[in-house]
């Protein structure tokens, strides 16, 4: 195992710049996500990492070599595909024993390791299929199974999990997170899932346009988000963005809506508005820190429900403030219709302020 | 409820039968296209089993009165002179047709790769000018072609056949290899190059092997292009010893009186590797046909 560093990493497809100074450090035996829409660089980061393209500048360390100009064989990595990527000819035997032979290890070697990878991933009675006589759950094993086989410097992932069913998605999460506490690998993943990241990573880097936007803890991005961007892409509803703008008279800072509402802020939030570079401030809430009521309450702002989605365990109740979707959360024994009347108290300790005009997080200090 | 019930099978019976009515007709047309390809085929066999006088009976005779292999026997005889020519014929056939076939896979199985996987300039100029040739009817080339070759001092040999025949197989050998590879997953090289194979080596051992339905259609496709090529063959080669099967049947067989089951007899050995080839090879030339046409 070996730890990977990123250095100013830039890609450029013509003007067209698809990895933008990307500098990131993973650590040996650290679980790395790499996470962000479609199109945000993630994948063709982990392409760099591999080879498979050249880069434009910058550096790859992994371990103690710079690995540049190597090609994606002689870099000591593994790697598991979005779509598997087994040789449709070859059994799973010979899946796996391929990147042996390509080592030009001995006969009797490659089937004590090809046997041991089948024993480890449960599939011994696979051995003799063809990829194509294999379910999905079981093709993303052999896959899995081909990377673990060589015993690779680093693990690069590329949306293992997509192209499976939801059910075994979960079951093959975990699965990966017990390889990875077992092995104690170095593994870099690719996921559009934020949800995915949040639960398998020990750090989680968030892409957007081909920059880094926050490399931190799941526990940090999520409680700490760097920016609206990051903000908005981690957590499940999506954090509600409110556009207000600040004003401040008897020495109390206000937020104030379009709609004609107002917010007085807490000494620690007037502080950060005071940072911010105009007016222009966005409320940031998570669906579960804003406290729903059914009439008036002191500080609470009325907006109307507009759809009720009860899930079982909680109901999502979604409104419109100053033109945002809002998301709350509340028990599922608390009765909301759509178009009600409602009341919505934000949690001065819990919100998260952003600078309207650059989107970047407002800190007090 | 019950309307439902009876309805039902109805509608059934009605649309079975226009179904049968439809694929009657088909059947029909399909047994007037066998017939219509199979019967010439099938009075070349009786014709070449018959005696010269027997051929040029008439009314025909259906079957041979007696039947003899003695049109076989002189052609495939090498004390014969007749034999001899034929043999020559067929071999000079077979030489130009295989290099052909070889050359012709050497060259498309690259550039199919390499317009299938790799960007560069003037990419999609290039694919569609290899086209180019198979826009205009391969009788325009033929005076052109035959200046070149005489510039190049290649008139008279068998490298102006297999030159001018490379390129009227190669365009469509390329787009078909092309399609194969495009529906080849490009992350299966990936693959292999992080398993520890090089570029070339994920080619020969990955993509190469996935190909070779498209790679063996392919070879027949130029195969039997060369094999059965008359007009180009007829005006680049002049010396009798190096006549290719179709030009040189035609030649000594008509010189006096035409010997019609010696002609029969030559035109089915003549098409004997053909049939064979396609035979054992059709599933794959059906097989490429379609894989390389659909995307998955």
């Amino acid at each position: 195992m070996a730890h990977v560093v990123l250095k100013d990493l830039v890609k450029t497809y013509g003007s067209f710049k698809a990895v933008n100074d990307v500098s990131l450090t993973v650590n040996d035996g650290e679980f790395v996500a790499l996470v962000g829409p479609s199109g945000c660089g993630k994948t063709t980061t982990l392409n760099l990492v591999a080879g498979l393209i050249p880069i434009t500048s910058g550096d790859i360390v992994i371990g103690e070599r710079v690995v540049n100009d190597l090609d994606p064989k002689d870099r000591d990595i593994a790697m598991v595909f979005q779509n598997y990527a087994l040789y449709p000819q070859k059994s799973v035997y010979k899946n796996l024993a391929f990147p042996l032979q390509m080592r030009k290890l001995p006969r009797d070697e490659i089937d004590k390791k090809v046997k041991e990878a089948a024993r480890v991933l449960d599939m011994t009675h696979l051995l003799e299929r063809k990829p194509r006589e294999l379910s999905g759950g079981q093709q993303q094993r052999v896959a899995l199974g081909r990377a673990l086989v060589r015993d690779p410097a680093v693990f690069l992932m590329d949306e293992p999990l997509s192209n499976l069913d939801a059910k075994l998605r979960v079951q093959m999460r975990s699965e990966i997170k017990r390889f990875h506490q077992d092995l104690k690998a170095t593994i870099i993943y690719v996921t559009h899932d934020q949800l995915e990241a949040v639960t398998m990573a020990d750090r989680m880097a968030v892409m957007n346009g081909g920059y880094l936007q926050q490399y931190d803890s799941p526990a940090q991005v999520f409680a700490h988000p760097v920016n609206m961007f990051v903000a908005s892409f981690i957590g499940s509803p999506a954090m509600s963005l409110i556009p207000l703008e600040a004003s401040t008279a008897n020495g109390n800072t206000v937020l104030t809506s379009a709609e004609g509402w107002s917010l007085e802020l807490s000494q620690l939030n007037a502080r950060k508005v005071q940072r911010a570079t105009t007016k222009k401030v966005v409320l940031g809430a998570r669906h579960s820190t804003i406290k729903l009521h059914n009439s008036a309450v002191p500080g609470a702002i009325p907006a109307k429900a507009f759809t009720v989605e009860p899930t079982g365990d909680v109901t999502f109740v979604q409104a419109f403030l100053s033109g945002a979707i809002v998301n709350i959360s509340v028990p599922p024994n608390i009765a909301v219709a759509p178009d009600e009347q409602i009341w919505l108290e934000f949690d001065q300790e819990r919100m998260h302020l952003f600078d309207g005009e650059t989107e970047m997080a407002l800190t007090a200090n | 409820m019950s309307t439902i019930v009876e309805t039902a099978p109805r509608g059934q019976t009605r649309r079975r039968m226009r179904v049968d009515g439809w694929r009657w007709a088909g059947r029909i047309f399909l047994v007037f296209m066998l017939l219509y390809t199979a019967l010439p085929m099938i009075w070349m066999l009786i014709t070449s089993i018959k005696s010269g006088f027997a051929a040029m009976q008439f009314p025909p005779q259906w079957w041979p009165d007696q039947p003899t292999l003695a049109s076989y026997q002189k052609l495939l005889d090498p004390q014969n002179s007749v034999g001899q020519d034929f043999l020559r014929f067929f071999w000079n056939s077979l030489f130009v047709s295989t290099v052909t076939t070889i050359l012709s896979v050497i060259v498309a199985v690259p550039a199919a790769y390499a317009f299938s996987r790799f960007s560069f300039p003037g990419r999609n100029f290039l694919f569609f000018s290899v086209l180019l040739r198979n826009m205009f009817p391969a009788v325009i080339f033929l005076v052109p072609l035959f200046i070149l070759m005489r510039v190049l001092g290649l008139v008279n040999t068998h490298g102006s056949l297999i030159l001018t025949y490379l390129t009227f197989g190669l365009p469509l050998a390329i787009w078909l290899l092309k399609g194969f590879y495009d529906n080849i997953p490009v992350q299966l090289e990936q693959a292999a190059r992080i398993d520890g194979a090089t570029r070339f080596q994920a080619f020969i051992l990955i993509v190469m092997p996935l190909s070779t339905p498209g790679i063996i259609a392919t070879a027949i496709y130029s195969f039997i292009g060369a094999w059965n090529e008359y007009i180009y063959a007829y005006t680049f080669l002049s010396k009798n010893d190096q006549l290719t099967l179709p030009v040189g049947i035609q030649r000594f067989f008509s010189e006096n009186t035409t010997d019609f089951p010696g002609l029969m007899a030559a035109s089915f050995m003549m098409s004997v590797p053909v049939v064979v080839l396609f035979l054992v090879l059709q599933r794959y030339f059906v097989r490429a046909l379609t894989e390389g046409a659909v995307k998955h």
